[in-house]
């Protein structure tokens, strides 16, 4: 009843918007054109590989439903602008899950269970629904998730020398940097990266109240221990130098998304990927944020074309979609279905990051985290770049996350 | 402080080792397809080596004169190499370069070659040999620089802990001196432990764990070494730019460069890169400060300058007027409206003021010191021509 009243109620809005349009010569798409056939439009920010199987998938809705992907590369700034305006915002948007409380609390979002019966999703993977979740409301279906991973080049390290913890790590690293070679590199100053070692030792950037965890004792624990790891790498820590250091041979391991696995690979490396080493402090595997990608409907859209937007998420819920997506891009399923597939069990990187998911954590989706980012950056920096002291910085970096937090309300 | 200043040194040198490893030509992957290439020399003829390319100008190794050939020990007189399926087009020279025989255009390097001399040589498609050649093993280069003492360095290498070793016995694999000083010799992948020694074996290193990856290794007149994995000649000069006025005729100007005498090019593929649009006129392309050679070509390399040599870690400013009518200068000339790139009209073959080099000395001089580059160009724009081989084989002998 609630959901009808409130189409209902988006049904008089949305014709009193197309009156308003018409007199106002304004270009909102109708719902329906005369042919009673829908358009429905999403934003992503994907590779080729990833949207062609969406655009072969959903092209079964048509002629009835018309489906276009629209890759946009500023997707989240443009989402914050347009988001509440009809004539100018997507229908949906497919995006990482850590947005979801930005547009939540901008209340554009439409709850997923507005749309489908919420036991529907029971089929999903539990922390990909826990992901999707905004104070206790699923604003996301999600389609598949990515984790970093350990990959290392064969031909410098065998399958047996690869190390399962991070003491270790640090030894193979002693003996193998030296002449400009590394035995190890990560992006070692970029939060997202050393969040996998805060989260090891039971630290955070951010708790799930939206508080900051910079200078808990477990982060500083954390930023102690991995500093004599970043002694052993370069200093710098962007993204291109790091892959290129493994995939030109300098570097014999990294940590990095799936999504260097196809370069290296072309590149005619022989890479491994293996289970994330663990802590020797602590006796938990280094554990990387966790993005979920999925699909978010915006609350015009939900209201408008309840129809359509359920025939085209009820597509996306099929396990063929997942299955093609392991294939083509190698993304790791949502659904748990999917691992029933021997395509996709007998894919190693999915599988791999399947492992690494069980100790993986969501990455935070609350408002606040947008400021954790710039912050997090900066004590990293201080601590691997300038060898500042670990608790003044982190106090400093703790006080800095309040303060710009406090800004935003 | 001094951490601080130690790390700015490592990420400067970490970005000089990757500038140059980017800008490095792409060879052969090492899961291309391949086949085994057999042939058959003259007694006279020794160490022979290979140097293949396809019409696309793609290079199956960095450096003339290309990969030394191994002996078949099932069938004597043979030897044979692995090239990439792709690489059909080949050069055979041996004693050092001394002697190499024509360009050879093969339907296939599936292929067995008998050469008879230098200008007769005959290739076959059908088996000459008995057995099978041994398997395909990647191979990386080891350098070393040795104490003047240390005569005739071989390279001992193996696999630890496993004890194979690469080859048969001791002192090891003769290393070959190259120009630059460095001697060099290539070990299979395997291998992660090396020695280098001298005198007949009776002077060593003592044993080094190395990565299987291209490395330099200076080694003292005790034994003590040194090494790394980056060119330590060409990691310490810093990128150039070079900066160029073309003809106004020539559409889409590319920069070909290399390093001369060793043949090392910075693109993977004939033409080159293309010039980005600069400042004051100028096209400009930035490339590793170790080049000192470089071709500046247009309409897809249907046109281009004469091999010019420039001075290594310069930036430098070339304007050229034609195939053969060029000015190289290392400082910014003012361009007049006769040169400037693209509008300007430089038919009469006006040169800038500032500088103005003696082409045809310098082109002479660089004919001299041609690499395999400048005829391999030639090759691709000849056989794109459908004019024959004649120029690339002149040129190469030029080089010689």
């Amino acid at each position: 009843m609630k959901g009808k009243g409130k189409i209902k109620t988006g049904a008089m809005g949305m014709i009193a918007c197309l009156t308003l349009s018409t007199l106002t010569g304004c270009s909102m798409q109708p719902v329906v054109d005369e042919e009673g056939e829908a358009t429905i439009t999403i934003w992503h920010d994907k590779e080729d590989a990833v949207t062609q199987v969406l655009e072969d998938a959903l092209s079964e809705l048509e002629p009835e439903i018309h489906v276009v992907l629209e890759k946009k590369s500023d997707l989240t700034e443009t989402l914050k602008m347009v988001g509440n305006d009809p004539k100018a915002a997507p229908d949906m948007y497919l995006f990482a899950h850590d947005k979801i409380g930005v547009y939540a609390e901008m209340g554009i979002l439409a709850p997923v269970t507005d749309i489908l019966p919420a036991q529907e999703l029971d089929a999903y993977m539990d922390n990909t629904i826990e992901a999707a979740s905004y104070k206790g409301t699923v604003y996301q279906l999600p389609i598949y998730y990515e984790t970093l991973l350990f990959m290392y080049n064969r031909r410098y390290m065998s399958d047996e020398k690869v190390p399962t913890t991070t003491e270790e790590l640090y030894a193979y690293m002693q003996e193998k940097t030296k002449g400009g070679h590394y035995g190890f590199v990560e992006q070692h100053s970029t939060p997202y990266y050393a969040a996998g070692w805060i989260n090891g030792f039971g630290g955070y950037l951010l708790d799930d109240q939206g508080v900051p965890g910079l200078n808990l004792p477990e982060t500083e624990k954390a930023l102690a221990y991995h500093k004599k790891f970043v002694d052993l790498m370069p200093g710098e820590t962007e993204y291109a130098t790091v892959n290129t250091l493994f995939k030109e041979g300098m570097a014999h391991a990294t940590i990095a998304g799936p999504w260097l696995i196809p370069t290296v690979r072309e590149s005619g490396m022989d890479v491994g990927i293996a289970p994330m080493p663990v802590i020797d402090e602590t006796g938990t595997p280094i554990s990387p944020y966790m993005g979920v990608q999925g699909i978010q409907v915006l609350k015009n859209a939900a209201e408008r074309k309840p129809e359509a937007v359920e025939k085209v998420l009820r597509v996306l819920m099929k396990d063929e979609v997942g299955i093609e997506l392991a294939m083509a891009s190698g993304c790791a399923p949502a659904k748990e279905s999917c691992y029933e597939q021997e395509s996709v069990t007998d894919d190693e990187v999915v599988m791999a990051m399947k492992e690494t998911a069980e100790n993986a954590v969501p990455m935070p989706n609350l408002p606040e985290m947008d400021v954790m980012w710039t912050v997090t950056g900066t004590l990293l920096t201080d601590v691997n770049m300038s060898g500042k002291d670990i608790t003044e910085s982190a106090d400093k970096a703790e006080a800095e996350a309040f303060r710009l937090i406090e800004n935003m309300k | 402080m001094d951490k601080y200043l130690k790390k700015i040194g490592i990420f400067l040198t970490v970005l000089l080792m990757l500038t140059g490893l980017c800008s490095m030509a792409v060879m052969a992957a090492p899961d291309t397809d391949r086949n085994a290439f057999y042939v058959q020399i003259p007694s006279d003829w020794k160490n022979p080596c290979v140097w293949a390319w396809d019409s696309d100008g793609n290079n199956a190794f960095e450096a003339w004169p290309g990969e030394e050939m191994e002996a078949d020990p099932e069938n004597e007189g043979w030897y044979y190499i692995w090239l990439p399926s792709f690489a059909n087009h080949v050069i055979v020279s041996a004693n050092d370069g001394n002697v190499q025989t024509e360009e050879q255009i093969l339907d296939t390097n599936a292929a067995w070659m008998t050469i008879k001399a230098a200008d007769e040589v005959e290739v076959t498609y059908e088996k000459q040999t008995t057995g099978e050649a041994p398997a395909y093993t990647e191979k990386f280069t080891i350098h070393a620089k040795v104490d003047d003492g240390w005569k005739a360095p071989c390279l001992w290498a193996w696999s630890a802990p496993d004890g194979t070793n690469a080859f048969e016995a001791w002192p090891g694999k003769a290393m070959k001196k190259g120009e630059d000083g460095w001697y060099t010799a290539k070990a299979p992948v395997f291998v992660n432990s090396v020695i280098i020694n001298g005198n007949e074996g009776s002077v060593q290193t003592e044993d080094i764990s190395i990565d299987p990856a291209e490395i330099w290794i200076t080694v003292e007149a005790d034994g003590a070494y040194d090494f790394s994995y980056a060119d330590p000649d060409k990691a310490a000069i810093p990128d150039i730019t070079v900066h160029v006025a073309t003809p106004s005729d020539w559409e889409s100007p590319c920069l070909w460069a290399w390093s001369a005498p060793d043949g090392t090019n910075v693109f993977a593929s004939w033409p080159g890169e293309a010039l980005e649009e600069g400042e004051n006129g100028w096209l400009q392309k930035t490339v590793p400060g170790w080049i000192n050679s470089v071709i500046v070509n247009g309409n897809e390399g249907s046109v281009q300058t004469t091999d010019i040599s420039v001075e290594s870690g310069k930036d430098i400013w070339l304007v050229v007027n034609g195939a053969e009518d060029y000015s190289l200068s290392y400082e910014e000339p003012e361009l007049t409206a006769e040169t400037e790139t693209p509008e300007a009209d430089t038919d009469e073959g006006k040169a800038t003021e500032a500088v103005k080099t003696d082409t045809t000395e310098n082109t002479e001089q660089t004919e001299k010191k041609s690499s395999p580059a400048g005829p391999i160009a030639a090759v691709v724009i000849v056989v794109a021509a459908g004019a024959g081989i004649g120029i690339a084989a002149k040129k190469k002998k030029a080089g010689n």
